[in-house]
């Protein structure tokens, strides 16, 4: 069975149909992403699985639970971590700070320092900075902060929203090395990403999406070979 | 250390200097003033130019240069203002009118040229000469003491071993010389608030050095049992000293302090900014009010009622105003910024008009009077002393909640909430639970304000509970630094104190915080004593700015 199952989904934004019955599963312990142009939908999708907007209809389960009877902020407590877009650091708030209030759903002192602890292993550059005010870290540092917060939820499952946006490409690398780092310590990843040739690297399966509809599902690799795919979104004609 | 530090620090002292001459310090102390004047001259001179343990002293002409000019700029300009103010008074201009405290008691003790002498024109030159002299050589003296090694000890570093000995004489200070006072008290020897009481004054000195010293041990993270022994030793000693009225106005002051640590939760933690602070306020006196002024219109309908005392009213008033909080709160839960802050002004000026127009049961405009005081185990509390007793009790126990929620993890997620509200939802925070929890604390010490205030007034009115009550607690936080309970403190201080040395011009006291406030945000965006978190953001632009596409 599926860790992730989201259903036929329809997200509204006022009376602006965005997602028009999205459906995808992510299986444990795998990288799943999902690519698409501006305005697709991924955003959306990864903020409906995460509770900060509501489906008018459809389902989605974690572990055959259903995550839609949750308040907005339990969903966290149930094992969906996120990388928000654009990274949002609490940029006042110092590095350590902002690592502690990803652990906020957690209440075991000792796991959550050990936690730290990874986190500080995974990104020695956080360390160094532990003290330093979060807006003035540098874009790649943002990024690692936004994800060694998120993992300080000790999540089942990981949902990044384009953690390579606005990146110098010599630091992208980096962050997809990440990406497939902390899938091998075990924590499952749904990535959406516009730069779909990186992605469908790291990841196993993929997701084409368009204006709200899912429109391709298949492995990473045939989807890195199919013409459609090449043309539109890897830049290949 | 450049001249412009001395200058700068030059001109703060000499602002404080005139702060305390306005509030009429020398006329309560006398000329034992002039000393202290230079005591304050000496501090200012040794504390902004001392070196870090680890540097190397500046030199000392350096050191000497800057002391001078900190010693010239307050010995000089504090001696034209006192020689201006002299002048007017020898024309028989009645000063008084404006500044209520700069009286001829006032430039008795700082010339020593008393009334009858300065109108036969007896000149006060050398009187102030002598004062300048004094203040010149206090900023030199404390340039010079910087060149030893153990002025080193005013600074908090990890790598210097603290003595423990030190500290704990420091703060057994205050409380012998609280007993020696008591005990002089009872053999009958007046000592509190006369004519030169450099008595007084010397216990006032320790208080404060060992407060300062106790600050700083306490920001290195230590002996915090002992700083608490030190407020309550504070706590102690200042009523005793001060006179009836600078008792009543620090009454005042306290109520303020207490208001404004709570609306701080509101807007300076959890970022809500609230302009109708003054609801809780009034929610407060009010229910105080009702349930105990046998005038009121429950007293008075109920046979079996008769009015329930202090203490049990009290927590009732308190309830009431964290009931009120969540009754504002639950609308508003969605608002964010502007919408909120006229959501919430509306709110201030609905329960105003309420209390106007509900007349059978507030008493409309006649307000509610004979409102009982405070007893205290048969110790009558109701009198201007008392009343400042138990505001600062009050103030003690409101700061130690607001610093235990502050470092709670409620005080965390109020953070993340001020910073990013959708972020801190994904993080797991509960938003509606800790935006209703911060109104809630922010009106329930709003309401122990009121409370106190009710008592304190005896006779409350609507018109006690108007806007400029919402404006004032928002002003003296600001001033004070956002977030920072220290800074409510001394904003508190600061504001209340400013009617006081404007009195004839009360009606324009809004306009002089306008004043203040615009000069502020200008000079000190982040307040007086802001919090560390606060200061770091006001000044991300002194800070390297991000660099987005390098590692």
């Amino acid at each position: 069975m599926a860790m992730l199952e989201v259903k036929n989904i329809h997200t509204y934004y006022g009376n602006i149909h965005a997602l028009k019955g999205v459906s995808l599963h992510v299986d444990q312990g795998e990288i799943v992403t999902l690519i698409g142009a501006n305005g697709a939908g991924k955003t959306t999708t990864l903020r409906t699985i995460s509770g900060l907007l509501k489906p008018r209809q459809g389902t989605i389960f974690l572990n055959g639970d259903d995550l839609t009877k949750y308040p907005d902020h339990e969903i966290v407590y149930q094992g969906i971590a996120m990388v928000p877009e654009g990274r949002g650091v609490f940029s006042r708030l110092t590095v350590l700070e902002n690592i502690e209030l990803g652990a906020y759903s957690r209440s075991d002192r000792g796991e959550i320092e050990a936690n730290t602890q990874r986190v500080f292993q995974m990104f020695p550059r956080l360390e160094e900075r532990a003290k330093q005010v979060a807006g003035t870290l540098s874009g790649g540092e943002q990024q690692m902060l936004a994800t060694g917060r998120a993992l300080m939820a000790n999540p089942k499952i990981l949902l990044m929203d384009e953690p390579s946006m606005g990146l110098a490409p010599i630091l992208v690398e980096g962050v997809f090395d990440t990406i497939v780092e902390i899938n091998k310590e075990g924590t499952t990843i749904l990535l959406v990403e516009q730069n779909a040739l990186m992605a469908l690297q790291v990841a196993d399966r993929g997701y084409v999406i368009q204006t709200g509809e899912i429109v391709l599902n298949d492995t990473a690799e045939n989807l890195r070979r199919n013409p459609e795919v090449q043309s539109a979104y890897l830049g290949i004609n | 250390m450049k001249i412009k530090d001395g200058i700068r620090a030059g001109f703060i002292a000499l602002g404080i200097l005139i702060y305390l001459d306005l509030i009429g310090l020398p006329k309560t102390f006398g000329s034992s003033m002039v000393v202290t004047f230079a005591v304050i001259v000496f501090l200012f001179s040794l504390f902004s130019l001392r070196t870090k343990p680890a540097e190397a002293p500046a030199p000392l002409p350096s050191v000497l240069v800057n002391g001078l000019i900190i010693g010239v700029i307050t010995g000089l300009g504090f001696a034209l203002i006192t020689f201006g103010f002299a002048s007017l008074q020898a024309q028989d201009v009645k000063v008084t009118d404006v500044f209520a405290q700069i009286s001829h008691e006032n430039i008795e003790a700082l010339t020593g040229v008393d009334k009858v002498a300065l109108r036969e024109g007896q000149s006060v030159v050398p009187g102030l000469t002598k004062l300048a002299g004094y203040f010149i050589l206090a900023g030199v003296l404390g340039g010079v003491i910087t060149q030893f090694p153990a002025s080193k000890v005013l600074h908090i570093g990890d790598e210097e071993k603290r003595s423990s000995a030190r500290y704990w004489l420091m703060l057994a200070l205050p409380f012998l010389l609280f007993a020696f006072f008591l005990a002089l008290r009872i053999e009958g020897v007046d000592i509190g608030g006369s004519e030169e009481n450099s008595f007084g004054l010397v216990l006032i000195y320790a208080c404060i050095a060992a407060a300062l010293f106790a600050v700083r041990e306490v920001k290195a993270g230590v002996h915090k049992i002992g700083f608490s022994a030190l407020i309550v030793a504070l706590v102690l000693v200042i009523p005793q000293l001060t006179d009836l009225k600078q008792n009543a106005i620090l009454g005042a002051v306290m109520i303020f302090v207490i208001m404004g640590i709570g609306l701080n939760i509101v807007v300076g933690f959890a970022g809500l900014l609230d302009l109708g602070y003054v609801a809780f306020f009034a929610v407060g006196a009010y229910t105080y009010a009702l349930i105990s002024s046998p005038e009121s219109y429950i007293v008075v309908n109920l046979p079996w009622f008769e009015g329930l005392n202090f203490w049990a009213g009290l927590p009732i008033a308190v309830l009431l105003g964290a009931a009120a909080g969540i009754m504002l709160g639950i609308p508003v839960l969605r608002m964010r910024g502007d919408y909120l802050a006229i959501v919430t002004l509306g709110f201030g000026e609905i329960i105003r008009l309420l209390l106007l127009n509900l007349r059978d049961y507030t008493g409309g405009p006649g307000g509610i009077l004979e409102i009982p005081s405070p007893n205290l185990f048969g110790l009558d509390l109701g009198n201007p002393k008392g009343i400042l007793y138990l505001g600062m009790a009050f103030a003690v126990i409101v700061t130690f909640f607001t610093i235990r929620l502050r470092d709670s993890s409620l005080g965390r997620a109020w953070v993340a909430l001020r910073e990013d509200e959708d972020v801190a939802e994904a993080m797991g925070i509960n938003l509606v639970a800790i935006k209703l929890m911060a109104f809630a604390s922010g009106a329930a010490f709003a309401a122990l304000g009121g409370t106190l205030y009710a008592a304190r007034q005896v006779n409350i009115f609507p018109d006690n509970f108007a806007l400029d009550v919402s404006i004032n607690v928002l002003s003296l936080i600001i001033i004070g630094g956002i977030g920072s309970i220290e800074g409510v403190v001394l904003g508190s201080i600061a504001l209340i104190g400013l009617p006081e040395i404007l009195r004839s011009v009360d009606e324009y006291r809004i306009v002089a915080f306008g004043a203040l406030l615009v000069i502020m945000m200008i000079l000190r965006p982040e307040g007086f004593l802001p919090s560390t978190r606060r200061a770091r953001e006001l000044h991300e632009a002194d800070l390297d700015s991000p660099a987005e596409f390098e590692g």
